[in-house]
């Protein structure tokens, strides 16, 4: 480890005793031009100045005299006359009700409901376009997975997985060129969130009805339901339970992250390169879910460490959060969860983190940054 | 020159060796921006009945907590058919290997209890992963004709827990029933379980009925009736259905009524003469305050949570735009500015965004925007939507969609502020007006 201070301090200490002892330093004096010069008494001095000297004046100039101040006038001031105020007007107040009227309503019948939410038939397909949307972008295709990048519908006999491959089997000689395997695909994925208003109004109709603003004048009554207004059951509450363990899991890492020993392991082998380490990013945002996260959670950072086995798996207890800003405790831990959830989803192969560097990911520091996952 | 070409050549090869050990140095660090936004896979295997009549009740209180969460879309059920592990007791360890193999992300375990007609429900949720419980085991109890809120409550409980936001499943909803067609339709007033079911009427179809609002605490409904003859407002108490109207003037229509945070003042709008302004009212004197004066329309006023600003609509600037004033009245300020019309604006109550409804080029768009206006999203289209109501926690908001023609219906809908899982709400009737209460 200390190769390289070694190598480091021995150079500079050789260089410094090159520029001290070595006359690095030393140069030769600069070319000097040289002039005679005389030496002149006081005296000498005096009379050669006085040669030079200017004319005194002694004229006074005669200041010319101030004229009188002129009195200052007299102000007359007179009492601003109050300017005419309309009393304001009084707020319309609505006079007060003497006394609230009540209505003697026998509690009607129990309702007749099941506990089963009612079978409703869909709402009629609306139908025509009458007002095509124009679109200032490309409308993505809604879907219910929000990822980095867009994913078409795969086979519907494809596993979802992040590797797109194809099922193997039986040739035309009824024989297996290799092992059978199922075929895989990616899931369905669109790179935003589109709202409803956002689609194309391809079954949308023109709406002449402005919308209810004031009541309306008194319209003719429809015939009224003999059937009495039903009794509410009151229900009765159930006892809250006011447990509170929230915070435990929080603490605990961040106990464990504040006493983490500081002697680290010494990485080993050649730093990762630039595209290894995409790959485990990727790896890490394909399993990095915030679909659950609340508001308060999609606001915060947080740093999450974790150890890794030289098989690439997370060390059991190892992932921990070293930090977190943005947000509240809660929602800290809320933030943790969801990447701790993506780290130990995340199986991650040789290919992405090669053996021989074991030494660079033994150690990990994951900060995971949802400010764009936000604007989905 | 040669001599400082020798200086930098030599401080160079000094100091590489010690920058690549800097470098070396510490964890590898990575920093992970993009993510995916899908549904967390839950488990929810049926809850353990602990008597011997407790079955099928465990088995109802089971598919309402899958039902909870897969109806947020934040979930998604992982079929019974696909789990290894069979639980069969609560007390058992988790078998988290047969989890992780299904992809399992989260797993929930519970058990039934019922005695005559107490009931016990118990449940645990783990974090199949990472091999831990997420929060402590909860035991709610109650009896057995309110199963379906003891399901509310552990689906709450688990939703609260995984997205660290509050829940909403043991809400209700007010709203306007409607049955009949068009021209000769039959309102009245129903409450129901926030997902459609427990439906109970409150008023009979007798009078037209508007605009059902909920009081904070859930326990009264102010709303508006055309029994009289004009448009009044009469406030509900929901335990008794015992009501009162409050006091109106003759020739003035009083509507758009709701409650302040505090749960004693309302506020309301007057027409008179043609002239529409917004009022304030303290229920237990009955004094009054006009909180606006112009010649334009305002209506439609919802309370900030903390009570200190009011938004409203009005079209004072030749349109319908919102707008938002102190609660003591003064000058308001305009806070939409997009193309279209914007109507019946209502305050989340999480404070940080107001849903609206608005039409623009013969569509109608419920949507959100930021208190200052900003960030505006339009999350559904349609022939008609109006009438937004935000749930308990701020993230789903319901509205009625109606279709068109002599035929159409007015339906419940909900759909979250990401305009993500827009789905209709089961009424036996059609439905409009919504107005969602607070948890209970």
């Amino acid at each position: 480890m200390h190769i390289g201070h070694y190598i480091s301090g021995s150079g500079h200490v050789a260089l410094i005793g090159w520029l001290i002892f070595g006359n690095v330093f030393a140069a030769e004096p600069l070319p000097m031009q040289v002039a005679s010069v005389s030496v002149v008494t006081g005296e000498q001095y005096a009379a050669a100045i006085a040669a030079f000297q200017s004319p005194q004046s002694t004229t006074e100039v005669a200041q010319p005299e101030t004229p009188d101040a002129p009195d200052t006038p007299a102000v007359v001031t007179e009492p601003d006359a109050p300017a005419a105020i309309t009393p304001p007007v009084q707020a319309e107040t609505p006079p007060t009700e003497e006394a609230p009227e009540v209505m003697e309503q026998a509690l009607p019948q129990q309702a007749e409901v099941s506990d089963t939410a009612p079978e409703l038939p869909e709402p009629p397909a609306e139908v025509a376009v009458l007002v095509p949307e124009v679109a200032d972008r490309a409308v993505p295709k809604p879907a219910e997975r929000i990822a980095p990048e867009a994913v078409s519908k795969p086979d519907p006999e494809a596993l979802p997985d992040p590797v797109v491959q194809e099922a193997v089997q039986k040739d035309q000689t009824g024989e297996l060129p290799k092992e059978p395997t199922d075929a895989t695909a990616p899931e369905e994925a669109a790179t935003e969130i589109v709202t409803e208003a956002e689609k194309p109004a391809a079954t949308l109709t023109e709406s002449k009805r402005p919308p209810a603003r004031r009541p309306e004048a008194p319209v003719k009554v429809a015939q009224p339901d003999p059937k009495p207004a039903a009794t509410p059951n009151p229900e009765q509450k159930p006892a809250p339970d006011t447990s509170d363990a929230v915070n435990a899991a929080l603490n605990e890492a961040l106990a464990s992250a504040s006493s983490a020993p500081a002697a680290a392991s010494v990485p080993s082998g050649p730093p990762l390169s630039a595209g290894e380490k995409d790959a485990l990013r990727v790896a890490v945002s394909s399993c990095w879910n915030v679909g659950s996260l609340s508001t308060d959670a999609l606001q915060t950072t947080v740093v999450v460490t974790v150890s890794m086995s030289p098989d690439a798996r997370p060390l059991d207890g190892s992932i921990r959060m070293a930090s977190y800003s943005g947000g509240t405790e809660g929602a800290a831990r809320q933030a943790f969860e969801a990447a701790r959830r993506a780290i130990i989803r995340c199986v991650l192969c040789s290919d992405t983190l090669p053996t021989e560097k074991y030494g660079q990911w033994q150690e990990i520091e994951m900060t995971f940054n949802p400010e764009r996952m936000r604007i989905k | 020159m040669r001599h400082l070409v020798l200086i930098l050549w030599a401080v160079f090869i000094a100091g590489v060796p010690g920058y690549v050990a800097a470098q070396s140095q510490g964890p590898l660090r990575i920093e992970i921006t993009e993510g995916v936004i899908e549904p967390l896979p839950v488990a929810i295997p049926v809850f353990e009945a602990e008597t011997a009549g407790s079955a099928e009740i465990a088995a109802l209180i089971t598919q309402v907590i899958a039902a909870d969460l897969t109806g947020t879309g934040l979930f998604r059920e992982i079929p019974a058919s696909a789990f290894i592990s069979a639980s069969t007791s609560f007390a058992a360890p988790v078998q988290f290997a047969d989890w992780k193999a299904i992809n399992a992300q989260a797993l929930v375990t519970g058990a039934v209890n019922v005695q005559g007609n107490a009931l016990n429900v118990k449940f645990r949720l783990y974090d199949v992963f990472s091999g831990a419980e997420m929060g402590s085991g909860l035991q709610f109890s109650g009896t057995a004709d309110g199963w379906r809120r003891m399901a509310h409550k552990v689906a709450d409980a688990v939703y609260s827990r995984i997205t660290g936001e509050g829940g909403y499943f043991d809400s209700r909803v007010v709203f306007v029933s409607e049955s009949g067609t068009k021209d000769a339709r039959q309102k009245r007033l129903a409450l129901m379980d926030y997902d459609g079911a427990n439906v109970q009427y409150l008023t009979d179809s007798s009078a037209i009925v508007l605009a059902p609002r909920f009081s904070p605490t859930g326990g009264q409904v102010l709303y508006t009736s055309y029994e009289s003859g004009f448009p009044r407002i009469y406030v509900l108490d929901v335990a008794n259905l015992q009501r009162r109207g409050l006091q109106s003037q003759d020739g003035t229509m009083s509507f758009a009524p709701r409650f302040a945070p505090n749960g004693q003042t309302i506020v309301y709008s007057i027409s008179q003469g043609g002239n529409t302004d917004i009022f304030t009212l303290d229920i237990a004197t009955g004094q009054g305050t006009r909180l606006t004066n112009a010649p334009s329309i305002e209506t439609a006023p919802s309370f900030a949570p903390d009570g200190s600003q009011i938004v409203f609509e009005s079209d004072r600037s030749g349109s319908q735009q919102l707008y938002v004033m102190p609660v003591s009245g003064g000058e308001p300020r305009r806070i939409s500015f997009g193309p279209g019309r914007y109507s019946t604006p209502v305050w989340s109550p999480r404070g940080d965004l107001i849903a609206f409804t608005k039409q623009n080029q013969g569509r109608f768009h419920i949507g959100v925007m930021r208190t200052d206006g900003s960030e505006e999203r339009l999350l559904t289209a349609s022939f008609l939507d109006e009438g937004p109501t935000w749930a308990p926690n701020g993230r789903v908001i319901m509205f009625h969609r109606e279709t068109q023609g002599a035929q159409g219906r007015s339906t419940l809908y909900s759909v979250d502020i990401s305009g993500r899982n827009l789905r209709p709400v089961r009424t036996p009737d059609g439905g409009s007006d919504p107005s969602w209460s607070p948890l209970q």
